[in-house]
């Protein structure tokens, strides 16, 4: 089995961190022996306890030129055998795109974590948003997919640091945790299991590393000095890695199998949660730090009698569709509250069967419980 | 404790505005409570405006900042008036004598946090610590055991002794709630 225990990296029991303090210790834990990167605002914290914490561990931790290279580095450890990570913000996102599209097309296991400021550009350094959800998944040229998490709290950015790398190493498959500077500078309870459930990479000597029996699963991956003959390219390959750049058949074959891998396991991927949806009449659709402002909103509502639910996408892509597509046959309207320019509730619109209320904020502050209350009063 | 309580310290940075808020969040970690900590974040230095917020439950915190503070602890005039009109009714106000005379007489203690830093300890760095050390003893919004450990916990070894020194001394000047 792929799946096993061990120990978490801290003593179990309750601990006061920040979100990026989290995000570093949830890596640790998971395995996580290598991190490169290049710090920026507002992730630094995150970097700066990699360098800590992977040097007490026996790991690598490398300050790298700038984001385009950190990303390299990171793929090149994953195909060295270890589990890796890079984080960084939105300007260093824009660079990693390049790579980011070399590591979905090579299969390559990683975690890259995005503490989202205020965007385009250098735009307010030390201030909130979340404008790079759909980079996340369109950033890179061509047709690939991801996987996208979004933490609302410091215990989630912990626990989904490690489901992070769990997806990464199951489904070879660069992974993304989408936390926004409003969360990885909160500081909350963090309650540590004294045992961590981690995946690692599947392994099959002398099995082709870019090739599966069924669409859906996913090839085994090989480490260079493993003794295999290894080929890691960006160009369209076969399914011993070698080059295959004019055959139209294995081009179509490998587009849609590193599609198909993410798309048909979706069941397995996908977590969204839901409060208060029985009865409700309109619902609000949120994820990250919004969805905090968005429960205590709806929270106070209900006490008033006023029939509104709540869904928060822990995934963000692939997008919950499915959840998104029932909930809207059940309600009357779907409100999403967003720091941009209404990336989700622009995706939510392709599922759903009722109205969708956009409600975007994009001043470089949190969006308040009292903003959503008033939106929603005018809603029910 | 039935209902949160909201805190915010507001100051110059440099005061030590933001670990008297770490201080108070750990501290109130040690004793079980739910916690959520936020603090001021930029590129501004010493001698700036800052403020650091606390919030402390005995139930989950749906929404993690500060909405309106039960109580102020504040170090300089610019940050008593600029948070001062936002308190909770009954709310209190603790206040730096050094820095600030406060234009009201209902709801403010005063701690003349600076002045015993320096006559006392020799350090008006750790001023902060004093006044929160007050606010503890005169609140009892966490332990002080919690306090002293969160203060092991934070803070340097070298500049332990004169931190924990500044705790008891502020400890000892249990506010007169008004």
């Amino acid at each position: 089995m792929a799946w096993k225990r061990i120990k978490a990296s801290l003593p179990p029991g309750r601990h006061y961190f920040s979100g990026n303090e989290a995000v570093a210790e949830g890596a640790i834990s998971a395995g996580c022996r290598f991190y490169a990167g290049y710090p920026i605002t507002p992730s630094s914290e995150i970097m700066e306890r990699m360098a800590h914490r992977l040097g007490q561990t026996g790991g690598v931790f490398v300050q790298m030129e700038d984001e385009l290279s950190s990303i390299s580095a990171v793929t090149g450890a994953s195909w060295a055998g270890a589990k890796a990570m890079t984080a960084t913000s939105g300007p260093g996102f824009s660079l990693m795109m390049e790579g980011i599209g070399y590591a979905a097309f090579t299969e390559t296991p990683c975690v890259i974590v995005d503490i989202q400021r205020a965007g385009p550009s250098t735009g307010q350094a030390t201030r909130v948003g979340s404008g790079d959800i759909m980079q996340a998944k369109w950033g890179s040229h061509g047709d690939y997919q991801i996987i996208v998490l979004s933490p609302w709290s410091v215990q989630e950015m912990y626990e989904q640091t490690i489901q992070a790398f769990n997806l990464a190493e199951r489904y070879r498959v660069p992974t993304f945790l989408m936390g926004e500077e409003a969360v990885g500078h909160l500081r909350e309870n963090l309650e540590i299991e004294p045992w961590v459930r981690v995946f690692d990479r599947k392994k099959a000597t002398g099995r082709p590393p870019f090739e599966a029996k069924s669409p859906r699963q996913i090839p085994p991956m090989p480490s260079f000095g493993e003794g295999e003959r290894l080929l890691v390219t960006g160009s369209t390959h076969d399914g011993l890695g070698i080059r295959r750049t004019d055959d139209p058949k294995v081009h179509a074959r490998l587009i849609e199998r590193i599609n198909d891998k993410i798309l048909l396991n979706k069941p397995t991927i996908v977590d969204v949660d839901g409060f208060f949806l029985d009865d409700a009449r309109v619902a609000v659709l949120c994820y990250g730090f919004t969805a905090r402002s968005s429960l205590s909103a709806v929270k106070g509502l209900r006490e008033e009698g006023y029939r509104v639910g709540f869904m928060r996408l822990k995934t963000l892509w692939p997008f919950p569709h499915e959840n998104v597509g029932e909930l809207s046959e059940r309600v009357e309207r779907i409100f999403v509250p967003e720091m941009n320019r209404g990336q989700v509730g622009g995706e939510a619109m392709k599922s759903s069967q009722c109205e969708i209320i956009s409600f975007c904020q994009t001043n470089g502050e949190v969006i308040r419980p009292e903003v959503i209350r008033k939106e929603l009063m005018r809603l029910l | 404790m039935s209902k949160a309580v909201q805190v915010r310290f507001g100051g110059f940075g440099g005061q030590g505005i933001v670990l008297a808020g770490l201080l108070l969040g750990r501290a109130a970690s040690f004793d079980s409570k739910f916690v959520a900590g936020s603090n001021s974040y930029g590129a501004q230095a010493r001698g700036s405006a800052c403020r650091s917020e606390v919030i402390i439950s005995e139930d989950p915190i749906d929404f993690p900042h500060v909405t309106i503070p039960d109580i102020l602890v504040v170090m300089s005039q610019r940050a008593y008036e600029l948070f001062s009109r936002q308190l909770a009714r009954g709310g209190l106000i603790f206040y730096d004598s050094q820095f600030i005379s406060p234009r009201r007489r209902r709801g403010v203690v005063e701690v003349s946090a600076t002045g015993m830093a320096l006559q006392d300890i020799g350090d008006k760095r750790v001023a902060n610590v004093i006044l929160l050390a007050a606010v503890v003893a005169t609140t009892g919004i966490v332990s002080q055991e919690a306090l002293l450990r969160a203060i092991d916990e934070s803070v340097k070894d070298r500049h332990l002794e004169f931190n924990k020194k500044a705790a008891a001394l502020g400890f000892g000047y249990k506010g007169v709630l008004p």
